[in-house]
């Protein structure tokens, strides 16, 4: 049946016979050619698939944003209530340590400025601000792979005050929960800043991850009078 | 063989031609080729913006077709028409698809076809606006693939 097809080509072709138009005599031929059972895919249209921006990235530290509202519920027409925006807000984890006690050994619990409890995945009530610090985000990627990717947190190696004076980071550690997790494992777990560079938790393909992080401070050393400061910045980064 | 017989003999004949004739002549793969675009590009985006939940891993593309069918062949026959999606990479998809009304709107997983028209052929073309979406699995999704759909038609 396919030997019908090149006849009409092979004579056109001679000619100015474009590639589209040639394709289509050949179709119209095995349909003139199968009178009988359907034939192959000839005379198929195409469409090319193409994943267009295949990969997303969503990272929230403390304030985040959705627009619309939260990812869930999912509305009747399949498509998620908030889609992921961008947050500027650089939000503050903070102690001030009695001028009784400073140095004592004695952990200082943090407290952090932001106000974030709820998961935008679907407005569970998931940290207790100020104790906890949101912390979550998303890996998208195409591909049938169990692949993740890691949110590194880039650390000076002290905090500073205003008159030169400097405090290890090393001095600050977290645990990690989240309401109604119980014991389970948490992607971004417990740790302390005791590198420049730290990996602090992960991300699989294709999921969603988040914890709460309380921060502490060991109050081991005796520093000079002020206020510290310093800023970690956490990068999250798709392959 | 007497004359009795092999007249009965090609009357056997003809009746079995005739019984056979429209099990052969059933299933015809019709001329789309006037379909703009014929080979279209398509861009495939997570049908949701955030992977979780249970359709969290599908990927959604639209395309609109000014479907151009040439039922010449079957003109003053009366049939059905069916929107075939054969198996083929990357696997896993679905297409459905809304029209202007002169096709029936519907629905087709891989491998499958659906009804798209039943009736008497009274033109020699069949034209309608399409708007296609073809839905896959994300984690599929590992290059380019043409996909390929076919309409067929069973003569009645």
């Amino acid at each position: 049946m396919l030997t019908h097809a090149p006849g009409p080509r092979l004579r056109r072709a001679r000619g100015i016979e474009t590639p589209a138009r040639a394709h289509r005599w050949a179709c119209r031929a095995v349909v003139l050619a199968s009178l009988g059972a359907a034939s192959g895919a000839a005379c198929a249209f195409t469409a090319t698939l193409t994943a267009a921006a295949p990969k997303a990235i969503y990272l929230q530290i403390g304030a985040g944003t959705f627009t619309g509202g939260n990812y869930t519920p999912i509305k009747g027409n399949g498509q998620p209530t908030g889609t992921p925006g961008k947050n500027t807000t650089v939000n503050t984890v903070s102690v001030s340590v009695p001028a009784a006690s400073v140095g004592n050994g004695t952990a200082q619990t943090m407290t952090t400025d932001s106000s974030t409890s709820t998961s935008f995945w679907d407005g569970y009530s998931f940290c207790n601000p100020p104790q906890q610090l949101y912390i979550g985000g998303f890996y998208r990627t195409t591909g049938n792979g169990t692949g993740s990717i890691s949110l590194i947190a880039t650390v000076p190696a002290s905090l500073t005050d205003g008159a030169g004076d400097s405090l290890p980071f090393s001095q600050i550690s977290w645990t990690s929960a989240g309401n109604g997790d119980g014991n389970i494992a948490q992607p971004f777990p417990a740790g302390s800043f005791t590198s420049t560079s730290l990996n602090v938790g992960t991300i699989g393909q294709n999921q969603w991850a988040e914890s709460c992080w309380t921060f502490s401070y060991s109050n081991s050393t005796v520093p000079a009078a002020g206020t510290y400061t310093g800023v970690v910045l956490y990068t999250l980064t798709a392959p | 063989m007497s004359f009795t017989l092999r007249r009965m003999s090609r009357l056997w004949f003809c009746i079995i031609w005739l019984l056979a004739a429209p099990a052969f002549a059933k299933t015809t793969v019709i001329d789309d080729s006037g379909t703009l675009p014929y080979n279209a590009a398509l861009a495939m985006r997570w049908a949701q913006a955030v992977p979780r939940g249970g359709d969290g891993l599908l990927m959604v593309g639209q395309l609109q077709l000014r479907l151009h069918l040439n039922v010449a062949p079957f003109q003053h026959h009366t049939g059905r028409i069916f929107l075939v999606l054969p198996m083929q990479q990357p696997g896993g998809m679905s297409a459905s698809w809304t029209t202007a009304g002169r096709l029936l709107p519907g629905a087709v997983q891989s491998g499958g076809r659906t009804l798209v028209y039943s009736g008497p052929i009274t033109t020699p073309f069949i034209e309608d606006t399409v708007q296609l979406t073809i839905t896959v699995d994300g984690r599929r999704m590992l290059g380019t693939y043409p996909v390929n759909f076919r309409f067929e038609i069973d003569e009645d």
